[in-house]
């Protein structure tokens, strides 16, 4: 689903966000991404749906070259990528309903199929009673549900979660694991960034930790341990 | 299917923007409205003028003399050589036109009075249809009559209409560039205020990208919005105009009553020029909101 070669991101004045990064994420794998603060976790994740491009190296994404991908194309790729933020960004003048329907909406999805579609992902993750209330009107963890349904209302092949559980307590943390678990179970390649270590460990998944942009651990799954890129 | 969706969806976003920031909104509308009042103004002004142009243009008259010594059918064969060509042709005898020199002479005209015979020659005075007053059309005329054995001499105030026509041609310019600075200055408010617009949804775009919105995704509702100012703006405008004409033009047609003509001030189609100045409208409301949207996306 995704491979990175070699890739190195630098912004100006900065030391190197990303440091010659060699990582496969096969499809309807689910991966977490640790390391400290300014590791290069939420940057790795913004080089594969395109938010930035790669200083250095290729990146593949369901097989197209995105260090190479023309920039009227990356809104198509974009539709193939559920993104799950930290700050959840959702438009805080539209209901939970329009903001889940958001992203069928530029799909050109009519307007009945989508607000179906988006109340059935509501009800998945458990907002079927808040359709109609506006985002600021809900708590930290219901926004990031909000958000999870946005990202998953289209069927994504892939799911990107930067902290998705950063402002939320460990119950509603393990629920929001859950969902993101649930959509992995429904074939969806998912990978979370995060520093809830404990959490991790519960989970039994592949690991990719980072350190100052690299790769400085990769183990996977109860048995496997992957190269260290 | 799709793009009945996506209308639905742009015309939501974009009434949603209106209904959110309707200061910013209000400012476009009216900007363009007193662009499109000053356009409607400007339009009627040289309606008019041209009107008066025209209207002096018919005043022009080409005075053909002819040889006495000619027989009088041979004169006859000029004039109605001219008539064929659809100009006015008025014979006017030796007689006639000392009579008229007196008439215009008054008291001066005594010393014509012991003129033992007529003194001036007979001639034609010709009215031109409006398509031969151009200046080159006279001339050419002018030309072709002067080689007519007939005819010994012509005159149609050749100077008189060369500078009527430089008038004309001058006001013209004159007024394409009063449009062209017009619009333009227009253009820049617009875009300017909608951009303020436009940033003050900036998260609302950027959410909308990551979700995989397209540039033409993201531009529409603005495009929508700015047509929509502008046919709003408009329709500000041609009430202003009814308004206008209605209240000052009937003040001002007093005081400008010696350039008033027949006709002036009435205007034959009004809801061809209402429909024309709200395409205006909302061509100026698009163009500005793209300029502003285009800028922006490209940040």
């Amino acid at each position: 689903m995704i491979q990175m070669f070699h890739v190195t991101k630098a912004f100006p004045g900065d030391p190197p966000a990303l440091v010659d990064v060699n990582l496969t994420v096969e499809k309807g794998e689910f991966v977490f991404l640790t390391g400290p603060s300014g590791a290069g976790k939420t940057t790795l994740l913004r080089l594969v749906f395109c938010a930035e491009p790669a200083t250095r190296g290729q990146i593949l994404v369901g097989g197209r070259n995105v260090a190479r991908i023309r920039q009227a194309s990356i809104p198509f790729l974009r539709r193939n990528i559920g993104v799950v933020f930290q700050d959840f960004k959702l438009l805080p003048h539209r209901t939970v309903l329009d903001n889940v329907a958001l992203s069928l909406d530029v799909l050109g999805v009519p307007r009945p199929e989508a607000r179906q579609r988006a109340n059935r992902m509501l009800k998945l993750v458990g907002l079927q009673h808040k359709t109609e209330s506006l985002p600021l009107k809900l708590s930290g963890g219901e926004q990031q549900r909000v958000v999870i349904a946005r990202a998953l209302v289209n069927e994504p092949a892939l799911l990107l979660a930067d902290e998705p559980t950063g402002n939320l307590d460990p119950a509603l943390s393990q629920e929001i694991m859950s969902l993101l678990q649930d959509a992995n179970v429904r074939g969806t390649t998912v990978i979370v960034a995060t520093h809830d270590l404990p959490m991790v460990e519960r989970s039994g998944k592949r690991v990719v930790r980072l350190d100052r942009g690299r790769i400085v651990s990769d183990a996977g799954g109860p048995t496997v341990v992957r190269r260290v890129g | 299917m799709s793009a009945v969706a996506k209308a639905q969806t742009f015309w939501r976003s974009a009434m949603e923007g209106i209904r959110h920031q309707p200061f910013v909104h209000a400012v476009s509308t009216i900007t363009l409205a007193i662009a499109l009042f000053t356009l409607g103004l400007a339009r009627s002004a040289a309606h008019e003028l041209d009107r008066l142009v025209g209207s002096l243009g018919g005043e022009v008259r080409v005075t053909v003399y002819l040889d006495p010594r000619v027989p009088p059918a041979a004169r006859t064969a000029v004039a109605d050589g001219l008539r064929r060509r659809g100009m006015v042709v008025e014979e006017v005898s030796p007689r006639a036109a000392l009579d008229r020199l007196v008439r215009e002479l008054g008291p001066a005209a005594e010393s014509l009075r012991g003129l033992s015979e007529d003194p001036l020659p007979p001639s034609l005075e010709v009215r031109v249809p409006e398509s031969m007053r151009a200046p080159t059309s006279l001339r050419g005329l002018a030309a072709e009559l002067r080689g007519t054995p007939a005819v010994t001499g012509v005159d149609y105030g050749e100077q008189a209409v060369e500078r009527l026509s430089a008038i004309a041609r001058a006001v013209r310019w004159a007024g394409w560039v009063a449009f062209v600075v017009l619009v333009g200055a227009t253009l820049i408010i617009v875009s300017a205020t909608l951009q303020l617009a436009i940033y003050a949804r900036r998260e609302e775009v950027e959410i909308q990208k990551l979700v995989g919105a397209t540039d033409r995704f993201v531009q529409a509702p603005f495009l929508l919005e700015g047509a929509l100012q502008g046919i709003a703006g408009a329709a500000l405008a041609i009430a202003g105009l009814i308004a206008f004409r209605q209240t000052l033009s009937p003040q001002l047609a007093t005081l400008l009553s010696f350039l008033r003509l027949p006709g002036a001030g009435t205007d034959a189609r009004p809801w061809m020029d209402a429909l024309q100045l709200a395409l205006a409208g909302a061509g100026l409301g698009l163009a500005g909101s793209y300029l502003a949207v285009h800028r922006f996306l490209r940040a």
